[in-house]
């Protein structure tokens, strides 16, 4: 399903990956191969993104099939594996007691860092995620906005090669959330990282990644490169009708229109090139359709999305 | 990167070996179990047993120095196998008390928090994280304990000259194996207890609660069946038993040393599979 084709190399390859916890499959034989520098997971709760990440950290043993990160197999190099990724997880993670330059610089150190460098990245991490006056201050006592930047910081104190972020605007006013999201974007162009970003909202994962995968119910329902579907500058069009009209939706997919969501007055569709706006002018002519409202827009990952999340409900 | 440029870079410099990363876990928890002056200062009293029995044995060997001090000049005669049994508790109870205060907070605050998902993704596994902490006890026990001991030997050997190092191998032998297998012990069972029960002083009375439920446990149980079955189960008796059989003293216990092992054995055993249960990146809900 996936559009767009990038040069680059997987960062991610998932070969039949599944999933069972408690007996239950989590994740259905996913496949994939993402090459973006920014990669978003998307889905509503439930759908495995979590359980995806923690199976890329190994922290869940796949069922069946497996997948490389970075180039390194799942089942074979997890602890290499783990030596070249950051991890933010969405819950609290922290030691109370620690101070944020002892407890960083900890987790540097178990990353690889030797202590001098450590403490050097530490200090360095918390300044540059905004934490600097705040950092002999016991994590204990942070905010929860403070909280989560530390957790970023601990996560790129040791400078990962993939950094994977679980929900981190989760719990974050509005300038929080822009300035992690800012931060975020900062270290995708930086240096030569991998983000993963795993969200349920499409916004942040739009204005971060480049690629998106989106899961449902422990599958892929779409999986797109963003950067692509932006240069396509695909025509997505809201149609409302004035009296709903069965036929109209039948003679648009004639014409070749992908139509995302169908109603029996309102309709969203993706036009193809070959096809424009006057097309479906005449087409409702033809029928005698009156058009209430007609909105052209770009195809934003929301519509991806609502499509994605359609398939299933008989959408085309 | 640096402080006042406030940006971000990739780290390409050396990196510590993979196999020694879970010391980073043990020098952390050390540093912190010394950071209350209290610990630091009953650590170090800790010590004073075994210095004393030191000083003892230097004194004893030391005619001149007992004449000077009007002391009578027999003293050696106290130096029996009893003496050195009698060291060895004075060495285990502090050992013990020293576990009992620092290892709750040792795996508990890792939980607390959720921090474990963050050890353990890196690349430290469960088993480096759980040595790591492992390593914090038997760093903090084995000088008072085993190496004092071994320390004791090894100066009465000196000054008693002669083959009394080769007659009594026996003491060296039970003040390393009994203080190690002690060591054990404490460490995993405080260890899972830790694990289980996050709240610092609900956790020591869980430890105190095993030791004295199960040694109760055991001794109505010997009584009803008339037997001592009930030595099995319990965990003094049979850490008495082992270290008695290996100064090579008679046991209280009315089994076989081997089964004392066995209870020991089963204790180490019960708490990795109680620490492997807890200690997980997520725990999946059935």
């Amino acid at each position: 399903m996936s559009r767009g084709e990038s040069p680059a190399p997987a960062a991610i390859e998932l070969d039949g990956l599944s999933v069972e916890l408690g007996g239950r499959p989590i994740l259905r034989d996913l496949h994939a191969s993402l090459c973006g520098r920014a990669i978003g997971l998307l889905g509503p709760n439930g759908a495995g993104k979590t359980t995806l990440l923690r199976t890329l950290l190994g922290f869940f043993r796949p069922s069946a099939g497996g997948g490389r990160v970075l180039g390194l197999s799942l089942a074979e190099q997890g602890r290499e594996l783990r030596a070249t990724v950051g991890y933010m997880p969405e819950n609290d993670a922290f030691i109370a007691g620690m101070t944020a330059v002892h407890f960083v610089r900890m987790m540097a150190e178990l990353s690889g860092l030797p202590p001098k460098a450590a403490l050097e990245r530490a200090h360095e991490a918390l300044f540059y995620v905004g934490l600097g006056e705040a950092r002999y201050r016991t994590v204990g006592t942070f905010s929860t906005g403070m909280k989560q930047m530390v957790k970023l910081a601990q996560a790129i104190a040791h400078g990962p090669r993939l950094l994977m972020l679980d929900e981190p605007t989760n719990g974050l006013d509005p300038p929080a959330r822009k300035r992690m999201l800012d931060l975020v974007r900062d270290i995708r162009d930086r240096a030569e990282t991998h983000i993963l970003l795993s969200s349920h909202l499409l916004r942040d994962v739009e204005s971060v990644c480049d690629e998106v995968l989106i899961l449902k119910g422990g599958e892929i329902a779409d999986s797109c490169n963003l950067e692509a579907e932006r240069r396509a500058n695909r025509s997505f069009v809201e149609v409302e009708l004035q009296t709903p009209e069965p036929g109209f939706a039948a003679a648009l997919a004639a014409l070749g229109c992908e139509l995302a969501t169908t109603g029996d007055a309102a309709l969203k569709l993706v036009l193809p090139d070959d096809v424009s706006v006057r097309d479906l002018y005449a087409a409702a002519d033809r029928l005698g359709v009156g058009i209430r409202r007609l909105d052209i827009k770009r195809d934003s990952l929301q519509d991806i999305f609502l499509r994605a999340m359609e398939v299933d409900r008989g959408g085309v | 990167m640096a402080v006042y440029e406030r940006s971000w870079r990739r780290y390409q410099g050396p990196q510590t070996p993979l196999g020694a990363r879970f010391l980073v876990v043990t020098r952390y928890a050390l540093a912190d179990a010394f950071t209350s002056r209290l610990f630091t200062a009953f650590y170090a009293a800790c010590f004073l047993p075994s210095l004393g029995g030191l000083f003892f044995i230097y004194l004893s060997h030391n005619l001149k120095l007992l004449e000077q001090l009007g002391m009578p000049q027999d003293l050696m005669q106290v130096l029996t196998s009893k003496f050195f049994m009698l060291l060895f508790s004075w060495q285990a109870i502090p050992a013990f008390l020293v576990a009992l205060i620092v290892s709750p907070s040792l795996v508990a605050a890792d939980l607390a928090n959720g921090a474990l998902p963050l050890y353990l993704g890196r690349p430290i596994d469960r088993r480096g994280y759980v040595l790591g902490k492992a390593a914090v006890l038997a760093l903090l026990l084995s000088p008072m304990t085993w190496v004092m001991g071994l320390a004791v030997f090894a100066l009465q050997a000196s000054q008693a000259g002669g083959t009394w190092w080769r007659d009594n191998w026996r003491i060296g032998a039970a003040y390393l194996v009994g203080h190690v297998t002690w060591i054990v012990v404490v460490s995993m069972l405080t260890l899972a207890i830790s694990a289980w029960v996050r709240f610092k002083p609900a956790a020591r009375g869980a430890l105190f609660a095993i030791i004295f439920v199960l040694a109760g446990f055991a001794t109505a149980v010997n009584q009803f069946t008339g037997t001592a079955v009930g030595d099995l189960v319990h965990l003094v008796r049979a850490i008495n038993s082992v270290v008695l059989a290996l100064f090579g003293a008679p046991t209280p216990s009315g089994l076989a040393v081997g089964w004392n092992w066995l209870t020991l054995l089963a204790v180490s055993v019960l708490s990795v599979w109680l620490l492997d249960r807890k200690l997980r990146a997520h725990e999946v809900v059935r």
